[in-house]
């Protein structure tokens, strides 16, 4: 075969100690940045890719990839613990993450993020590695039209995300939509809310908004409860800690998720712009309305966490099929790999795994030992960080506040970007105290501009005619793909459930 | 010996003086006295951009060939200081005016960022070492189009409205078609993207017709023959498309680029300026400097000192007369 060729070839480059060392670099940098809420994966990309200069550019690229898919590991780790996500893909794992270490069971909740991390890497690595030609297809099928249509999918899944208050949640949506009109609107280039300054040309980012509203609020929260009186009062409650392993359950239950949540995750980050945020907020509203128990969603749902968890990382693995096979990044991160190719002087395009098929296939090979690496620092780390929960709160707190404000500002170097944060840490207190959704708030500021600027952009391209939805072939499958997702299921659903009631009545 | 002696007596009399009234101005003023560049002084290297960018590349590049050729005598610490598209780095080197030891690289949007947000600053306002390169786009359609050079694309463009992507509307990706457009004759519709990676993908899905963009990234895709180059808006085309005409070799030329140049603070001394100036004529002559020309396909473009500075004004009122004839800027 072919592929197992290239892919030994791959092996026998990338298994050198020095290339060894420079992966584990990578993956233990990679794992840093993650735990850092904030301080994302493009930003430690930075600080290597200067030293990457004078290096063989396999060791380098395997490096750099290293850091990419090890933050999505690193990032959670914050989102379990402390309620505050440690990069933009790792928001959604929040949403169950911190309910099941409350519950006290921290400890399993981190062997499982690493499990289905490592599943989703896995398997995201394995569909490079065998259909990577089949998805560059996909990867270029994808206009304004295509960016329109999924956006719209992922607002379909607010009504999964708002939660049991819908006139909360719509209100939560809301305004996440109306933070998103922030900005130079793309299309006139004139400034929107943005009041003359420089620094709100680029819009609302995401990220301090999701490290107020989670990280800060759920602090505040923790004080209006007077959660900091109790001298020996932890954040999560350690004593009701059980086992630290997962039990047997949580692997069989979650089992099917791992597989759903790594297609859709690759999937998702094969598409250019889309990426590991958006993949993962789906998987978590997709999984949640797959669910049987869509109700224990938000409450400690191991396959909530578990969901978003493969779908970063599958989609991080994506994110490379469309930069090794047409040379267009999907992400932040990947345009920094771009920018070390150019760099070294190669030339990513269609052609690049022809000419360059040594370092392509090191560092496909690569990522499969990256994976593995990353899962062993992994399983060793967690007893360490768990060791957090158990520092008294009153402690713990003051270090929160400093984490999520240094971690906003490292982002951009940007003072708004902190105020931001604590405005939205006031707001996230309040939504928290009278039930409404940040989930839905921070849903909609991610997919609201996207929304918008794609349906301006195809309604400009076809002089405002709507038929364009319905010509392109790509087109008619995503809108095929939203009906049964959001219609025929949820629908079967709820028949499967009348079944069994009336079986009941029957019986 | 004496001297020598005298020297370092004066500089403790001043650094106490200094210490009693204010040290860090003493020290600075000290240091002043100094030819340039003194060795003892760091030298604050601001990239106004993040990491990976077209800004970052070029100074990283150009601090690369000062430290293999000893060009500079003292320490640099490189800083990205990104935020505000350029504004909160540019902003810093504005507020170290009359230093000579504050240094930035330019690129687009050092001209269009003063034309979007208030800013304190305007380019002409930094003291100017040399433009060494400017970004020039290509016009290109996908390989799959029936349109093989840029007079056919013409002819088709005023039979058929077009639609023309590039990234941004207040930036030269905007400028570049417009201007061609104006001079050849056809109207097109522009369509903005985000990234050069959402606009390329556009196009070869067959959402747009055509894109204006950097040759570098989409260098690959020529080569495979997924795109087709029609058209260089620069001077000259470079090797790696060879064969395509420049604008103005159609009969349409723009006289419009990106600069990529360097500048120090505003009002930094003259001393500053000239050794910046003389290092930077080194730097250009280097085999590593041609290698990043060809590598990011750059048009080379020396202008030294003040005439930097005249470029830069005229290419902002260029700017600023397209985007308000669009009603881009008020």
């Amino acid at each position: 075969m072919d592929i197992f060729s290239d892919l030994f070839m791959g092996l026998s480059i990338a298994i050198t100690p020095m290339n060894m060392l420079y992966l584990l670099i990578g993956a233990v940098v990679g794992m840093i940045v993650g735990v850092i809420p904030g301080f994302g994966p493009s930003a430690g990309l930075a600080i290597l890719l200067p030293l990457t200069f004078g290096m063989e550019p396999v060791g380098a690229i395997m490096m750099l990839a290293a850091i990419y898919y090890g933050s999505m590991y690193g990032g959670t780790i914050t989102s379990i613990l402390l309620n505050t996500p440690g990069e933009s893909a790792t928001v959604a794992s929040t949403f169950d993450g911190y309910p099941l270490a409350k519950k006290g069971r921290a400890g399993p909740a981190l062997v499982m993020q690493a499990v289905a991390s490592f599943v989703g890497g896995t398997v995201g690595v394995l569909l490079i590695t065998v259909l990577a030609p089949m998805f560059s297809q996909v990867s270029r099928s994808f206009g304004p039209p295509e960016y329109f249509l999924l956006a719209l999918m992922g607002l379909l899944t607010l009504i999964v995300m708002i939660g049991s208050n819908w006139k909360l949640g719509v209100i939560s949506a809301l305004i996440g939509l109306a933070l998103g009109t922030v900005g130079v609107d793309l299309e006139t280039g004139q400034g929107r809310y943005t009041f003359g300054s420089a620094e709100l040309i680029g819009g609302i980012y995401f990220i301090p908004i999701a490290i107020g509203l989670f990280g800060l609020g759920e602090l505040f929260y923790a004080f209006y409860t007077g959660m900091h009186r109790a001298g020996e009062g932890t954040l999560v409650d350690y004593r009701k800690e059980t086992r630290f392993w997962p039990t047997a359950q949580d692997y069989l239950s979650t089992r099917w998720t791992m597989v759903r949540g790594s297609i859709l995750g690759f999937v998702v980050g094969v598409i250019p712009g889309a990426g590991a945020t958006i993949a993962s907020l789906m998987a978590y509203s997709a999984e949640r309305s797959l669910s049987k128990t869509p109700e224990n969603f938000g409450k400690g749902e191991m396959a909530g966490l578990v969901a978003p968890e493969t779908a970063n990382n599958a989609a991080s693995s994506g994110a490379m099929v469309p930069l090794l096979t047409l040379g267009i990044p999907g992400s932040a991160s990947t345009a920094v790999l771009l920018a070390a190719f150019m760099l070294w002087g190669l030339r990513p395009g269609p052609l690049f795994m022809e000419q360059n098929s040594e370092l392509a296939w090191g560092l496909i090979a690569s990522m499969y030992l990256g994976n593995i690496i990353l899962l062993v620092i992994n399983i060793f780390a967690i007893p360490l960080f768990v060791q957090i929960v158990k520092v008294p709160y009153r402690m713990l707190g003051p270090c929160i506040v400093v984490i999520c404000a240094l971690g906003t500002f490292t982002v951009n170097a940007s003072f708004i970007e902190v105020w931001l944060m604590m405005g939205a840490a006031i707001v996230g207190f309040f939504m928290r105290m009278y039930g409404f959704s940040p989930a839905a708030l921070v849903l909609a500021l991610v997919l609201g501009p996207l929304a918008e600027q794609a349906l301006r952009q195809t309604l400009t391209i076809s002089r405002g005619s709507f038929d364009i939805f319905f010509e392109r072939s790509a087109s008619l499958s995503i809108i095929a793909v939203t009906i049964g997702l959001v219609v025929l299921l949820p629908l079967m659903g709820r028949c499967g459930a009348r079944a069994k009631a009336g079986k009941k009545i029957e019986g | 010996m004496t001297l020598h002696t005298d020297q370092i007596a004066s500089r403790i009399k001043a650094g106490v003086l200094g210490m009693a009234l204010a040290a860090p101005l003493a020290l600075a003023g000290a240091a002043q006295a100094q030819t340039y560049p003194d060795p003892a002084q760091t030298l604050d290297w601001t990239i106004a951009f993040g990491p990976g960018g077209g800004n970052d590349i070029m100074a990283r590049t150009i601090v690369e060939i000062l430290n293999t050729y000893d060009l500079y005598p003292g320490n640099i610490t490189l800083e990205n200081r990104a935020g505000g598209s350029g504004a909160v780095g540019w902003g810093h080197l504005f507020g170290q005016a009359g230093s000579g030891y504050g240094i930035s690289t330019t690129s687009g949007s050092f001209v269009t960022t003063p034309l979007q947000a208030d800013l304190p600053w305007a380019p002409a306002d930094f003291t100017p070492v040399a433009l060494l390169a400017t970004d020039d786009l290509v016009l290109v359609v996908a390989g799959d189009s029936e349109i093989q050079d840029i007079g056919q694309f013409i002819e088709f463009a005023k039979a058929n409205p077009v639609n023309i992507g590039g990234t941004g509307t207040v930036n030269v990706d905007f400028i570049v078609p417009a201007l061609f457009a104006q001079s050849a004759g056809f109207e097109f519709e522009y369509i903005s993207f985000n990234s050069m990676a959402d606009q390329t993908t556009a196009l070869l899905s067959g959402a747009i017709d055509a894109m204006a963009g950097n040759p570098g990234e989409i260098l690959g895709l020529i080569d495979s023959g997924d795109l087709r180059a029609l058209a260089y808006s620069g001077n000259s085309t470079p090797e790696a498309l060879a064969g395509v005409p420049t604008m103005a070799e159609a009969g349409h030329p723009i006289g419009v680029s990106m600069p990529r140049g360097l500048i120090l603070p505003p009002d930094a001394p003259a001393e500053a300026q000239a050794f910046w100036i003389e290092t930077m004529q080194r730097v250009v002559e280097t085999p590593e400097w041609a290698a990043y020309i060809e590598n990011n396909t750059l048009t080379p473009t020396f202008l030294f000192g003040e005439e930097f500075r005249t470029f830069l004004t005229e290419t902002q009122n260029g700017f600023e007369e397209v985007l308000r004839s669009v009603g881009a800027i008020q």
